[in-house]
């Protein structure tokens, strides 16, 4: 509770902050605790009236705690036109709750959105940050058992996106792959990282895709960690940081061109491959230059949603 | 790093970037759009990424991934440069494949996008009608650059008109350049952003003016300030520079609605990129100008984009609009003078800037000047954004551009301006699209939704789902808004459910003009709009779910029920007899089929199937379930004398009689079910069998003469006496039947004769009316054709002339003359099919000009060709002749299958017997009772409707039989209409999800084509136990949620949010 105010000591003493905070807890919590709003109110100032109203008002924020995966479906004008009532009904038998509602066993909140934006591809379910489209009433079942599988989840050995990248320091150039200490079948990468006192090794999976990696240490959640070359030593350092959570980006070299960039954050997934063709990596301005020539930027976002 | 900070590093950086640029570099662009990321663009991305790395082809081949660019429909999609091929439904098999083919110059020929109209093949994107009939300025732009690139941007001429504000422009002059280019806003009010922009800039303080860009785009159906924000964010943040400029304000912000994460994540980029150069900040190129942007997040609330609102919202409040004035530019945020501007107009801006005003101003109209994007979406086959000059028609954009509706349904009206706009029906489609005249349409250009809607959207559901949305969505500080929009959501809800007067009518339209005349804010005052303008264009509408309790759309499902049902002119229970061939029972679906239609095996095989045309899971975007086939697998196994009907009462000896004239289908049918009523029928049929048009129209290869024979031996019983070769008006006559105690008289004469083409030398010997040609041979055997043959038409009859001429020993070819295209013919699809199979020429666009003859015999037709012109009414295109086309063709035989009706010979008799004739010769009937104008005489099936279905003959005798049961009892005849729900509960079988995933239609199975082609044989085959269960696990249940026990204590609710 108190780090999440902490977080935003920036809002404190600023009444147009207290929308802001509310999306930061939603976020974090998946609904508005009243504990939260407590804390939130003492220590904006503000009072509890004030932020409840604001909490009823908008959508976005939830009262009630939700389930594990939460299902939106689409229903502006072009997805009811194209039947999406339908689908709110099908989950609702399936699932046997309501919209608005979340299920027992707390695996699934159902709910209905006004528009999500991609109307032409109506009715359009997301689950979990996932998007479904044309969806019809057949499809529902398929999407549960889906989300129920995981959606994240993929299967390193047969899925087509799945490829090795070798990785090098940007640096000394430098191969970055352990070939003696495999992960997911594959060399893996070795890093040297560190975060608060503790100094040590860390290994990613070397296939693009796969989130896998084992580490000297357990990295709590959400902290900055930095990362070093175990050959020459040099920090590893971009001129980006993560669109998502400001955390400075990673960058290695791809043998044979490229650059992979990943979150330094710990539980942060974002990560990039940027397909540029060869002089910025050999440029010694590539650490603080922001557009690079010819591609242009260290920005080549992979993961969009 | 590269910072500029004056005008010369600014002219400096585009040095640069310019030198850098490689026109021939080969690009592979990937769209990853909203929209096309929920249709997989992001693993075509992987997958393409892969690919380069592993080949190492990275020094030939760049990937570009941009914003969206506005053909969704056909998503994912990649565009390859410089070749500009385009390629869409683009999969993770074939990525690899379009690289391949782009480095070898070459062209992946099968995935190229292919006009599925003419089949014409597209090689250029630019070629595409989509694309070429749209004037894309703004949105171009989104497909040439990666939108995290702030290069990209700059290497298009980005930053070029901030560039020339900042070195060769006041103030004053940039303000003067917006007025005189007569921009308005677009976020649908229209105001002149000019005239704004002054009024901010008057004020005398000279700190603390804010400009806001407005992105919380609440308008359902609409995404075009979306796809702007997430594919070019540099063309908003450059706007607004230059109008912080022109307006001295410091600080700007970026509403943007949480529902957006991706527009939100390339703002933050993009803001962060303009930053570090230097474009944004203190001192922007050292002229002492100071000015940056933040963004806010709104947190769903479809009012915040009402100004007031908004600007509360920003402050951090509840976001309810406020009383103006004081407008926000005099006092606005934290009471700061504020100016608000939509996502489009920011970018406009720009455009403006860089061309100059008055070269801007010659896009569009007078008074509406630039080009406008809309989001073309719903029953539309070319779904996606389209930007478009002001001033174009809506028919232009609805079928030129949108490609027209995606199905056969016929488009019904688009709606415009979200929830605050209005629906405009198709026949006002010529309205040219602006800010006014729109509004006097009783609609509002809004932000530019455009949602196309078809005959299976039903408007009372439309006005009901908005007035859901709005009830929710107010603020509720207005009383007239809070309680007017909820009190006409339940009157909505009323009339959707069956429970409504026509007295509902007049209140809800009292209501909606005081909610209009009584609110404060733009949301309350428009809310109106969606009730007030279906009321004014779709009364009809309305009043068929009052009166009739009929929903013509399938939608409000309390009248619906299973829409297969509904659609059903007998009301057959399709739902009950699929999921009992799902079970396995095969005997219970006999009797589910056979207790609503006398006539299951001839349905099974010559119905027009309206219950397939509604099925859920056909118009839920698949393909409806085989429904006429599982009919058909169902009478082939069990006898039509297994199913004993139940009688309602005895047979008693001195039961009143009554006399059906004509034994068709009509006739027939009432029969029997006069019969079960306990009533004495006689049957005067005119030929020398029964039978009718079944016997006489339908050829034996659709229809065998068997399957007729054993359906009616069936439906005779000891209380109907048939009499053949009786005929109206020669043998009997009306006041003989009443004088020899008949209590009532029903005509089923059915419809005889052709109509005439209206030319000269029709008469001559070797033209003949479709009719009289199928007659001869189906009763007598008579073969007329020969030679080469010409069929003119395009339904039904046309088509069984043309196989049916087809299969006589003398004929050598078989041509279909039709005047429109093959998707426009009204005869059923999969008979075009057959007839095409089987060797016969369908020649479409042409108009038969003269019928040419020698010695008085046909010698062949002078036809002229026509091309598609407008579209009239009906939403199909009129074929106009094309002069100097004329040409001959040569024929032996022509058979004129234009049109039916019931001719004089039969109704000769009747009209004098006191029964009235329409203009159209058929008879006339109280539609409710069936009565004629003459007491006790009532009328059905063909001869009162001219040509039609065999079921509407049979719905038609069966609504007789029960009317003349009223009549000989005295009883009320005119009873209110009653809808049926399902009601028997079949338990559903239960499907191995992976096995109904996605199970396809099955296809009707025919014989081969040699074995049928010369011959009557039966052409459609039955299917196998195995194939008609699986077929039959396909269907969606509708009935369930009124039958299932466990639901039907509960009202679902589907829209409540929370």
């Amino acid at each position: 509770m108190e780090s999440t105010l902490k977080a935003d000591e920036k809002y404190r003493k600023n009444p147009d902050g207290i929308i802001s905070i509310l999306e930061n807890v939603q976020r974090k919590y998946g609904y508005l605790p009243k504990k939260v709003l407590e804390t939130v109110a003492n220590e904006t100032g503000s009072s509890l009236v004030d932020i409840y109203g604001i909490a009823t008002f908008y959508k976005y924020f939830s009262l009630k705690p939700r389930g594990e995966h939460l299902i939106s479906v689409c229903l502006g004008t072009a997805c009811h036109v194209r039947q999406a009532p339908l689908i709110v009904k099908e989950f609702e038998n399936q699932l046997k709750i309501r919209a608005g509602e979340t299920t027992v066993d707390k695996q699934f909140s159902l709910e209905t959105v006004n528009c999500l934006g991609a109307c032409a591809r109506g009715p359009i379910v997301v689950v979990d940050g996932h998007y479904f489209s044309n969806v019809n009433k057949a499809q529902v079942s398929q999407i549960l058992k889906k989300t129920r599988y995981g959606l994240d989840r993929i299967d390193i050995k047969k899925d087509e996106r799945i490829f090795p990248v070798k990785l090098r320091c940007t640096n000394c150039n430098h191969s970055l792959l352990d070939p003696n200490y495999l992960i997911d079948d594959y060399p893996s990468v070795r890093l040297t990282i560190s975060f608060g006192r503790k100094h040590g090794w860390l290994r990613l999976s070397s296939l693009w895709g796969s989130y896998n990696n084992e580490s000297e240490y357990d990295i709590p959640v959400d902290t900055i960690v930095n990362f070093f070359c175990p050959h020459c030593h040099d920090e590893l350092i971009g001129a980006s940081s993560c669109p998502s959570c400001n955390a400075p980006m990673i960058p290695m070299i791809i043998y044979g061109g490229g650059l992979v960039q990943i979150c330094s954050r710990r539980g942060c997934k974002n990560h990039m491959i940027d397909l540029i063709n060869g002089i910025c990596v050999n440029c010694e301005n590539r650490h603080t230059c922001s557009f690079i020539k010819p591609e242009g930027g260290v920005w080549y976002c992979e993961e969009y949603i | 790093m590269f910072r500029v900070s004056s005008i010369e590093d600014l002219k400096d950086l585009f040095e640069i970037v310019s030198r850098d640029v490689d026109k021939s570099r080969l690009y592979i662009v990937i769209c990853a759009g909203t929209a096309c990321q929920a249709s997989g663009s992001n693993d075509i991305i992987r997958v393409a990424k892969k690919y380069i790395l592993q080949n190492q082809l990275l020094d030939t081949i760049s990937l570009k991934i941009t914003g969206c660019h506005g053909f969704c429909e056909m998503g994912p999609f990649i565009l390859t440069e410089p070749q500009g091929a385009f390629y869409h439904k683009v999969s993770t098999e074939n990525i690899c494949r379009i690289i391949d083919a782009v480095i070898a110059n070459d062209y992946v020929e099968e995935l190229l996008y292919t006009d599925p109209q003419t089949n014409e093949k597209y090689y250029k994107q630019s070629d595409i009608p989509f694309f070429k009939k749209q004037q894309r300025t703004i949105f171009s732009m989104n497909q040439e650059i990666d939108p995290i690139r702030i290069y990209d941007y700059i290497t298009n001429g980005g930053y070029k008109a901030l560039g020339k504000v900042f070195s060769k422009l006041s103030p004053e002059q940039v303000l003067e350049e917006v007025k005189v280019s007569g921009l308005r806003g677009r976020g649908g009010a229209g105001f002149p952003t000019g005239l704004k922009w002054e009024m901010l800039a008057k004020q005398s303080i000279n700190s603390g003016k804010y400009i806001v860009c407005n992105a919380d785009e609440g308008d359902p159906g609409a995404y075009m300030d979306r796809s702007l924000l997430e594919g070019n964010p540099h063309i908003i943040i450059e706007g607004m520079i230059i109008g912080a400029y022109a307006t001295g304000s410091n600080e700007g912000i970026v509403y943007v609605r949480n529902e957006y994460p991706l527009a939100i994540k390339h703002l933050i980029i993009a803001l962060r990129q303009v930053r570090d150069i230097g474009l944004l900040g203190e001192n922007i190129l050292g002229s002492g100008f100071s000015f940056d942007i933040r963004i806010v997040k709104g947190a769903g609330a479809f009012v915040c984009g009402e100004e007031t609102a908004l600007i509360r919202s920003i402050e951090g409040k509840v976001g309810e609009p406020r009383q103006r004035p004081p407008y926000p530019v005099n006092k606005g945020i934290n009471g700061n003078p504020t100016v608000i501007n939509n996502v489009e107009t920011w970018a406009n801006i720009v455009f403006i800037i860089n061309l100059g005003a008055s070269e801007y101003a010659k896009t569009g109209t007078k008074g509406n000047s630039g080009t406008k994007i809309f989001s073309l979406v719903g029953k539309i086959k070319n779904t996606g954004l389209v930007e478009v000059p002001m001033g174009i028609t809506i028919k232009e954009i609805v079928y030129d551009i949108g490609g027209g509706p995606p199905g056969k349904a016929k488009i019904k009206a688009v709606q415009t301006g979200g929830p605050s706009g209005g629906c405009i029906p198709v026949r006002k489609f010529d309205l040219q699209i602006d800010y006014d005249s729109l509004a006097k349409a009783g609609s509002i250009m809004g932000s530019g939704g455009m949602i196309v809607m078809d005959e299976n959207t039903c408007m009372v559901d439309v006005a009901k789902y908005f007035m859901n949305f709005l009830k929710e969505e107010s603020c509720g500080k207005c009383y007239t808004c809070r309680k007017g929009t909820q009190r006409m959501y339940e009157i909505l809800d009323d009339i959707s459910k069956g429970k409504g007067t026509l007295e509902h009518l007049d209140l809800l339209e009292e209501l909606a003009l005081v909610v209009k005349d009584t609110t404060m804010c733009g949301l309350g005052q428009t809310a109106s709009n969606p009730v007030l303008s279906t009321l004014h264009y779709f009364r009809d509408e309305y009043e068929r779910h009052i009166i009739q309790k009929r929903c013509d759309a399938f939608v409000c499902k309390e009248l619906v029920g299973a829409p297969c049902q509904a659609a059903c002119p007998v009301g057959t229970e399709a739902w009950r007899y699929v999921a009992h061939i799902a079970r396995g029972e095969y005997e219970q679906a006999y009797i589910a089929i056979r207790e609503a239609n006398p006539f299951p095996s001839v349905c099974a095989r010559v119905c027009d199937h309206q219950c397939e045309e509604h099925c859920r899971a056909g118009t839920s975007g698949g393909d409806p379930v085989a429904i006429r086939l599982l009919k058909r697998f169902i009478t082939d196994r069990i006898d039509p004398s297994r199913y004993k009907p139940k009688r309602t009462t005895v047979i008693k000896k001195d039961a009143p009689q009554v006399a059906v004239i004509g034994a068709g289908p009509a006739g027939l049918t009432s029969a029997h079910y006069l019969s079960l009523k306990g009533y004495k029928v006689t049957i005067f049929e005119a030929e020398d069998k029964p039978g009718g048009m079944l016997f006489c129209a339908i050829p034996s290869y659709r229809l065998p003469r068997e399957t007729i024979k054993k359906e009616i031996v069936s439906l005779l019983d000891e209380n109907i006496t048939l009499k053949c070769n009786t005929a109206l008006g020669n043998d009997i006559t009306i006041d003989q039947l009443f004088n020899e105690g008949y209590k009532a008289v029903m005509l089923a004469m059915g419809a005889h004769k052709s109509r005439p083409l209206g030319l000269e030398n029709e008469d001559a010997d070797g033209v003949y009316p479709s009719i009289e040609f199928l007659k001869a041979f189906n009763l007598r055997n008579e073969q007329l054709a020969k030679g080469r043959v010409g069929i003119i038409g395009g339904g039904n009859s046309a088509i069984d002339a043309a196989r049916t001429a087809l299969r006589q020993k003398d004929v050598i070819s078989v041509t279909i003359l039709y005047r429109r295209t093959r998707e426009e013919m009204p005869a059923f699809a999969e008979e075009i099919e057959a007839a095409d199979q089987e060797g016969i020429k369908i020649q479409t666009l042409v108009t038969p000009t003269k019928v040419i003859t020698t010695n008085d015999f046909f010698s062949g037709l002078e036809c002229i060709n026509n091309e598609l012109g407008d579209t009239d009414s009906s939403g199909r295109r009129r074929p106009i002749p094309i002069k100097g086309t004329e040409h001959f063709i040569k024929l032996d035989t022509l058979i004129v299958a234009i049109s039916e009706d019931s001719g004089i010979d039969c109704i000769g008799p009747a009209r004098s017997s006191k029964i009235e004739v329409t203009d159209w010769n058929t008879v006339k009937i109280d539609q409710n009772t069936l009565l004629t104008s003459r007491p006790g005489v009532f009328a059905a099936g063909d001869v009162v409707t001219g040509p039609n279905t065999v079921i509407q003959a049979i719905a038609a005798g069966k609504k007789a039989a029960e009317m003349i049961d009223h009549y000989i009892k005295g009883e009320k005849m005119d009873q209110p209409k009653k809808h049926i729900l399902p009601q028997i509960y079949v338990e559903p079988f239960v499907v191995e999800l992976e096995d109904a995933w996605q199970a396809e239609r099955i296809e009707t199975p025919r014989k081969s084509i040699e074995k049928r082609k010369r011959n009557f044989a039966e052409v459609e085959v039955t299917i196998s136990d195995e194939e008609a269960r699986r077929e039959a696990q396909r269907c969606l249940r509708c009935d369930l949620e009124f039958t299932q026990p466990q639901y039907i204590e509960k009202e679902c609710i589907t829209t409540e949010g929370k």
